[in-house]
């Protein structure tokens, strides 16, 4: 048996197993029958299976090279290394979809083993949906135009190779499937909210029972983002991470829309508000994700990611619509039965200031989705090919995130219902003094401009409401258990980890945030031909061309430049280079990137000369604070592990004196 | 808060603030919409709809072979772009990107100088997984810019 057949075998098994799990999670909800249930759990794990073992038999093939497949004699390569074969799993279309589909397909095993348990209906039936959704994209992978087991009669003697920059960085082992993760996951709490409808419950059951699998979602979206604005910096060599391409658009649409979801969340729970509305942002960042998937996989926007064109736009495009009537209709017919248990109160209550940021996020993706879509619009209307640019997305994306950000620094402090004058006070005062010094730093660190001034001076604001409250919260524990700082700060992990692991998200936004405005303000560059043993000098650094040199691997070629960077007496080496597929008809430039905590210096070869190799031009860049967007996005995925862990289950029922207790402390 | 109707008026003054920040948005967006657009166009299509002088526009198609001259120390750029039909001449400053090759495809953002050549800020390489050359005089092939 051959790897295809293994594959294409397992996918057609899977396909009927989906089926007869939709009609048996329906069948046990009409007819409460558990048997049903049963075989809906079995063949949804089964499923997941069959899907597993496909996804094993591509990387099977691509690893042992078997050409006989369309999909490996178009990525892969005899030169291929294995670790490169292997992830090329998700290095093109019908690979990627494969993969999206296990994920699905271990999403609704989940759900099918673990939810049903405790929520019999309203879980069985968004196993029901989740089955729906997997059975469209088993579908798909049956039909020629997604099929990954494709054969070819007579197998080539060597396949094209990965697309070359997909072979570059390890981070594309980490980018992609991070993002999938946090794509497919989002099914899940949009089943429930599904089903909720679907039953006609609302109430919020759905909503707290996908709380930890919306948070999870998020989670691995915003760190894919990341990974995915590093590999773009490590590996496009133009020595920016973000370029507002439409398939990074795609990612960060769901991922804003999921983050304002994320907060009303809290006011629903405990004021049992917005329900309309958060069932409106389920909706929308769902749709959204297939929205991304479209875009990028059916080539009809110009991107970085865009595969070649492919038969399967239509079809997602037929499965987004079907997903956007069906469920705004549900939505529609449900509304009535959907009433919120009181209106918004006072404009300085933490609840108001959730629905500024959810207009402020939710304006912002229209916003990117109007740029990334209205080229679609002016081509459909006039013939005509434009772009939009990044002025457009900065002039509205500046300003919402420094807004953002200083509601992130109110929000929190803000009581539910409304503040009194003593309790801004009691909150705000040292906020504001840092925020002052904040501005003060950000002048220091000769930053120019309202916008980098305002970033600095609300980094530092935030950061001081996160710090009082962890200050407060240790001391309440301190006082009360007699607990040391150390064992206290565990604790307030622990035992309220949805609310501090959320201050740890919002300090990693923070240090994202100064990345940002830092490395856009402040970045140097500087272009020079050097001839070997010439140097340039930029900002303080003194840079050397040592030579350059021609390297030859089995599977390309490079042409390296050896630079030496000085300053202040310590030296560093790095090594830019341009690299040659034979698959591709241009070399792909490699940068060589000296990391730093204060700066990271970034050096492109720009052109040599090919006959004598006697000069080459080189492009340096020194980006400041860069590296922190990394960390950033690390302390955020830490602070999210935090938050999404559950709490240790004995003591839950002490914990309402417990925080009026520590309320009353930290009043004083 | 005091009584049902304070409250009544806090939320209505909560949603029409809302509002106004959507609507300052929306229109800072659109107003951002225009400015931002770049014409993504061939040789042929940018003579034929007269893009002005200095208006930013990007001209997609294949480098001349033989034309591309690249003064290393001065760091001036020049070559020919053409979709088969018109060529237009290209000059900025900087080192052409490495993925840049005669015979191969390009795209130049800039804008047209009053001599008719097209002074580049920015030149990119097409690489696509599988670059087909586009058609004499046709739109630039889609893919990566």
């Amino acid at each position: 048996m051959t790897w295809a057949d293994l594959g294409s075998g397992a996918l057609r098994a899977a396909l009927p197993l989906a089926l007869w799990g939709l009609a048996a999670s329906i069948y046990a909800v009409r007819r409460r029958d558990a048997r049903a249930l049963a075989s809906a759990r079995w063949s949804s794990a089964a499923a997941f299976a069959l899907t597993v073992v496909a996804a094993v038999a591509m990387v099977g093939a691509l690893v042992a090279h078997d050409f006989g497949i369309r999909y490996v004699a178009l990525n892969n390569a005899r030169e291929t290394p294995v670790f490169w074969s292997a992830i090329s799993l998700w290095g093109a279309l019908e690979g990627s979809i494969l993969l999206w589909t296990a994920i699905l397909a271990g999403a609704t095993t989940h759900v099918a083993w673990r939810g049903t348990r405790s929520l019999p209906s309203l879980a069985t039936t968004a196993l029901a949906v989740l089955f729906g959704m997997l059975a469209f994209f088993l579908l798909l992978v049956v039909t020629p135009a997604a099929d990954p087991f494709v054969r070819i009669d007579l197998p080539p003697p060597n396949g094209r190779g990965p697309n070359p920059l997909l072979q570059d960085h390890w981070l594309m082992a980490l980018h992609p499937p991070l993002l999938y993760l946090g794509y497919v996951l989002f099914s899940v709490p949009f089943a429930y909210a599904m089903a909720s409808l679907i039953l006609g419950e609302g109430g919020d059951r759905w909503l707290v029972a996908t709380r930890r699998a919306a948070l999870v979602s998020w989670a691995l979206l915003g760190v894919g983002i990341v990974a995915g604005a590093w590999w773009s910096y490590a590996v496009l060599g133009w020595g920016g991470y973000w370029a507002w391409d439409p398939v990074e658009n795609a990612a960060i649409m769901p991922w804003l829309v999921a983050t304002a979801y994320l907060h009303p969340v809290m006011v629903e729970e405990k004021r049992r508000l917005l329900r309309v509305w958060n069932l409106a942002l389920v909706i929308g960042a769902f749709a959204l994700t297939i929205l991304g998937t479209f875009l990028t996989r059916s080539g009809v926007v110009n991107s970085v990611h865009s595969f070649t064109q492919s038969a399967i736009g239509p079809l997602l495009l037929g499965y987004l619509v079907a997903i956007l009537v069906l469920s705004v209709g549900l939505l529609l017919w449900r509304a009535p039965r959907l009433v919120d248990a009181g209106p918004v109160g006072a404009p300085l209550s933490r609840e108001a200031i959730f629905l500024f940021q959810n207009v402020l996020f939710v304006a912002a993706t229209l916003t990117v989705l109007l740029g990334t879509l209205y080229p679609l619009v002016v081509e459909a209307v006039s013939g005509a090919q434009v772009s939009i640019g990044a002025p457009y997305f900065d002039r509205v994306g500046v300003p919402v995130a420094l807004a953002l950000l200083f509601l992130m620094g109110v929000g929190p402090q803000l009581p539910w219902q409304g503040a009194s004058r003593a309790t801004l006070e009691r909150q705000f005062t040292a906020p504001l003094v840092a925020a002052g010094a904040g501005a003060a730093w950000a002048l220091v660190a000769g930053m120019a401009g309202p916008a980098g001034i305002l970033a600095y001076a609300l980094a530092a604001f935030v950061t001081a409401t996160v710090a009082q409250e962890f200050a407060r919260g240790v001391r309440a524990r301190r006082v009360l258990r007699a607990e040391p700082a150390a064992t206290a700060l565990l604790n307030l992990f622990r035992r309220s980890g949805r609310r501090y692991g959320g201050y740890v998200v919002h300090l990693g936004i923070v240090v994202v945030a100064l990345a940002i405005a830092t490395s856009q303000a402040r970045t140097v560059e500087a272009e020079a031909t050097l001839a070997p043993g010439g140097s340039m000098e930029v900002a303080g650094y003194r840079v050397t061309l040592l030579g350059l040199r021609d390297e030859t691997e089995p599977r390309r070629r490079l042409v390296v430049a050896d630079l030496r960077l000085e300053r202040h007496g310590a030296g560093d080496e790095v090594r830019p280079a341009l690299t040659y597929y034979p698959n591709a008809t241009v070399a792909i430039g490699s940068p060589g990137i000296r990391p730093g905590t204060g700066e990271d210096v970034y050096a492109i070869l720009a052109a040599f000369d090919a006959r004598g190799r006697a000069w080459a031009t080189i492009r340096i860049r020194v980006i400041p604070l860069v590296s922190w967007l990394w960390v950033g996005g690390a302390i955020v995925g830490v602070g999210a592990i935090v938050a999404a862990l559950p709490p240790p289950k004995r003591r839950e029922r002490a914990e309402p004196a417990r925080v009026a207790a520590e309320a009353a402390v930290g009043a004083t | 808060m005091s009584g049902p109707a304070s409250l009544l008026r806090g939320r209505r003054l909560l949603l029409l603030a809302a509002l106004a920040t959507a609507v300052l948005i929306a229109v800072v967006a659109l107003g951002g919409l225009g400015g931002s657009t770049v014409y993504y166009l061939t040789p042929t299509e940018a003579r034929a709809r007269g893009i002005a002088v200095g208006a930013t526009a990007r001209l997609g198609g294949l480098v001349e072979s033989g034309t591309l001259v690249y003064e290393p120390t001065s760091r001036d750029l020049r070559f020919v772009i053409t979709d088969g039909v018109t060529r237009v001449t290209v000059s900025g400053r900087g080192a052409p990107p490495g993925l840049l090759r005669e015979g191969a495809g390009a795209v130049v953002e800039g804008a047209f100088a009053e001599d008719g050549t097209f002074r580049a800020t920015q030149v990119i390489a097409k690489h696509d997984e599988v670059y087909v050359p586009p058609s004499p005089g046709a739109t630039p092939a889609r893919g990566r810019p």
